[in-house]
């Protein structure tokens, strides 16, 4: 033992100790007694756990019970052994409150025994030698199956702990896969870390972009001394417990001491003596050594620069699209109105030539149009300007409005409209939904060849409305079919031969989801032609009633 | 009834707007006037009397809207406004002000001369006493409450013939929900669309010769009703 001990020991002592051997043993002697005394401690803390002091009192307490009970019930029962019964208590106080609360039953019941039980009665003295070794045997088996007992049940709930620890940690990194900005990863991260210490935490984001709160635990916001502290803490350098002014303590240290600037954390110690706080202390420690160690192997820093990145990118191509197709806008109201007033006038229908051209002028700028339109679109949908405005509509008349503000783009094909007639109303933006079954029309008119049929229908599906749009055109590959919402992705098969700009089906997808709805795209292949859904919820809550046609 | 050369008055900030819009209507026998803004277009509607005004909303000194509704504090002439995509709420609102119909930005001539005859129609059926509209093979008689298909006399509820009415006084303009709801029903009623859903399809059952797709009795998605009328397509 104190072969062990010496080294860590001399560690500590070696300066003073030099060449002073009697010192020296002394020394080692109290160093050992105080390990020993340290020692008993940890295993009096670790054996006391789960129950502590309240444990050793609820054993002391069954077992006074299960005497009473035997003592009552044997006289009316042939109850089995005195010693097999007082197994019961050892049992129950090891599973629930551990091995030190069931020795303390072992050995009450044991005493419980041998006064009220054994000859003599009322007396711990027991004559018959055989009755003694009952016992002792008695006290052998309870203390090794209390102790498997308690055993048992730690690493049942330190399982359990683990598992729920892997699964919190498997939800907070596919948080951070999905996190679109740095204050997406902030916000997971604060949340992670606020869970683990289980207590109000502030984060401050990292040293270069100020010491800004990224996100408040609960209502109360960092006190301006904890503000201060996260700001002046330089990176590299050691946490430390500051004061708020309020009688809390706050432990305010870099989130990681070693695995690169992920800003600043404070932790609340709450109002405590200076000795829990350090217990606290520790144990947020060592949550946050290992939290920043996940954090380390999660890549975190690549993440944050690559959403930072992301977010920048993103905010810039929004605004370029934006100003851009406004600008476009402009003169394309003027260029398309006098291409219809032209196109319509009595001098250029006369002349089949100049008809011809101003009808170019016209359709090409109605293309334009289109695409322009399409542009905002999927900026508005990107930036999260959807902001749909819900209504009573018959899905009919949606049908009807996409189908006729179409009527040029389809005339080429043959429409099957097949509506039943008491299709329910959907609570829906009917202008989203129009404009995305509009998509879903074009892209069938433009990947099925003319004079084919294009089907539209619609039914009611459990408790949605679907709609079909089905043509017989390209169809899709299983690769097509699998990428076909992304944004800008045009099949490689029609790239040359269609013109398109890959935008529409996201927007469509988008602005049925906005909805409440969804699309879905089917397809027995190339060339097979596609079937697109539409699903919207029938709002049965919602359900108009009454008649509108009393007078 | 553009025997008598009507005027409109454009009020757009935009030259080249105002430019192909004076070409078209003056195409068609309209004599134009135009304004640059919203305080001309004022000024130019109260000293020049205009048959028709046709309204865009951004301009460079006022809202779109302010214009209309100084206009309509003493006058009925006819407004026809330009507005743009993705803004329902605001054409409602604007319906609401007073304005008589709108086209969304960009658009074709015809689209546009197509709600303006609705309106200046409407303006000129007050005065005339005409009573009936047809449409396809449907005629509304308003002097004798009666609605005819095919010369076959239809069965109506009252108020199924009072909501023909009232889209039949504004034939080729749209009429918006809210109007409809607070004319049939009541003030209370104003926002129960689902009522008017129901209602108008019972209604295309009987007026329709196709009542699962309709050519007499036309939605505008967000905004409400209109009966056809001809010429009104807007661009694809």
């Amino acid at each position: 033992m104190a072969a062990r001990v010496a080294p860590s020991w001399r560690r500590s002592w070696n300066g003073p100790t030099n060449g002073r051997p009697m010192l020296k043993f002394h020394a080692l002697r109290m160093a050992l007694a105080l390990r020993m005394a340290e020692g008993a401690r940890h295993w009096l803390a670790a054996s006391l756990a789960p129950g502590g002091y309240a444990g050793v009192a609820g054993a002391l307490l069954l077992v006074a019970a299960t005497t009473f009970i035997i003592l009552i019930a044997g006289q009316f029962f042939q109850l089995p052994p005195i010693t097999v019964m007082f197994l019961v208590p050892v049992l129950f106080a090891a599973v629930r409150w551990g091995t030190c609360a069931a020795i303390v039953a072992a050995i009450a019941g044991l005493a419980s025994a041998a006064f009220f039980f054994e000859r003599p009665h009322f007396s711990l003295k027991v004559d018959d030698p055989a009755r003694i070794l009952g016992l002792f045997l008695y006290l052998t088996v309870a203390v090794v199956t209390g102790h498997l007992a308690a055993t048992a049940r730690r690493e049942a709930a330190t399982a359990r702990k683990r598992e729920i620890d892997i699964r919190n940690l498997y939800a907070f990194s596919r948080r951070l896969a999905a996190a679109r900005s740095p204050s997406d990863i902030y916000k997971a991260i604060h949340e992670h870390l606020a869970s683990l210490v289980a207590r109000r935490v502030v984060l401050f984001g990292p040293s270069g972009r100020g010491a800004e709160p990224v996100e408040h635990f609960g209502e109360v916001a960092a006190p301006p001394a904890v503000r201060a502290a996260a700001a002046a803490l330089r990176a590299g350098s050691e946490g430390r417990v500051i004061d708020d002014g309020m009688n809390n303590t706050w432990l305010v240290r870099a989130v990681s001491q070693t695995a690169g600037d992920f800003g600043v954390i404070a932790v609340d110690l709450g109002r405590q003596s200076e000795r829990d706080q350090r217990e606290v202390r520790q144990h947020v420690e060592a949550m946050l050594a290992d939290a920043s160690q996940t954090l380390g192997q999660l890549d975190l820093a690549h993440a944050l620069n690559e959403a930072r990145i992301r977010t920048a990118a993103e905010r810039f191509r929004e605004a370029l699209i934006g100003s851009v197709s406004h600008e476009l806008r402009t003169p394309l109201v003027s260029i398309l109105g006098a291409a219809t007033v032209l196109s319509n006038a009595a001098a250029v229908v006369a002349d089949s030539r100049m008809s011809e051209l101003a009808n170019v002028v016209r359709d090409e700028a109605v293309r334009l149009n289109r695409d322009i339109q399409n542009l905002l679109d999927a900026s508005r949908v990107s930036g999260n300007g959807l902001q749909p405005k819900f209504e009573w509509a018959d899905p009919s008349d949606i049908v009807n409005t996409a189908i006729e503000r179409r009527r040029g783009r389809l005339a080429a094909h043959k429409l099957l409209l097949d509506l039943p007639a008491e299709l329910p109303l959907i609570h829906v933006d009917a202008v989203l939904v129009e404009q995305a079954l509009g998509q879903l029309l074009d892209n069938a008119a433009k990947y099925s060849p003319a004079g084919t049929a294009i089907r539209v229908a619609g039914r009611q599906v459990d408790g949605d409305i679907e709609l079909t749009i089905s043509d017989t055109g390209a169809g899709l590959t299983p690769d097509e079919r699998a990428r076909i919402g992304e944004r800008f992705y045009r099949g490689a098969r029609n790239a040359q031969t269609t013109p398109g700009s890959g935008l529409g089906l996201s927007i469509a997808s988008a602005f049925l989801v906005s909805n409440g709805g969804r699309l879905d795209a089917e397809s027995a292949g190339a060339g097979c032609g596609t079937t697109f859904s539409i699903r919207l919820p029938v709002a049965t809550d919602l359900r108009p009633a009454g008649d509108p046609d009393h007078d | 009834m553009t025997d008598v050369m009507s005027n409109v008055l454009v009020v757009d900030d935009e030259p080249q707007i105002r430019r192909f819009l004076r070409a078209g209507f003056e195409i068609e026998g309209f004599s134009v006037r135009e304004a640059e803004t919203g305080n001309d277009a004022i000024r130019a509607a109260t000293l020049h009397a205009a048959d028709l005004v046709i309204l865009d909303l951004a301009l460079p000194d006022m809202d779109g809207s302010d214009v209309l509704q100084r206009l309509r504090a003493w006058s009925s002439t006819p407004v026809i406004v330009l507005s743009v995509r993705a803004s329902e709420a605001e054409k409602v609102r604007l319906l609401e002000l007073g304005a008589d119909d709108y086209v969304v930005k960009p658009f074709g001539m015809a689209e546009l001369l197509a709600r303006a005859k609705a309106a200046l129609r409407r303006q000129a059926l007050g005065i005339s006493g005409e009573s009936t509209v047809t449409i396809d093979r449907l005629t509304i008689d308003l002097a004798a409450r009666a609605v005819w298909r095919d010369g076959e006399r239809l069965v109506l509820t009252p108020k199924e013939y009072r909501l023909l009415q009232l889209l039949a006084q504004h034939a080729g303009n749209v009429v918006t929900h809210q109007q409809i709801l607070r004319e049939i029903w009541g003030q209370l009623h104003v926002n129960d669309t689902h009522y008017l859903r129901i209602f108008v399809r019972k209604l295309r059952q009987k007026i329709e010769p196709e009542p699962n797709r309709p050519r007499i009795l036309l939605t505008e998605l967000g905004v409400g009703y209109r009966l056809a009328a001809a010429g009104d397509r807007p661009l694809e």
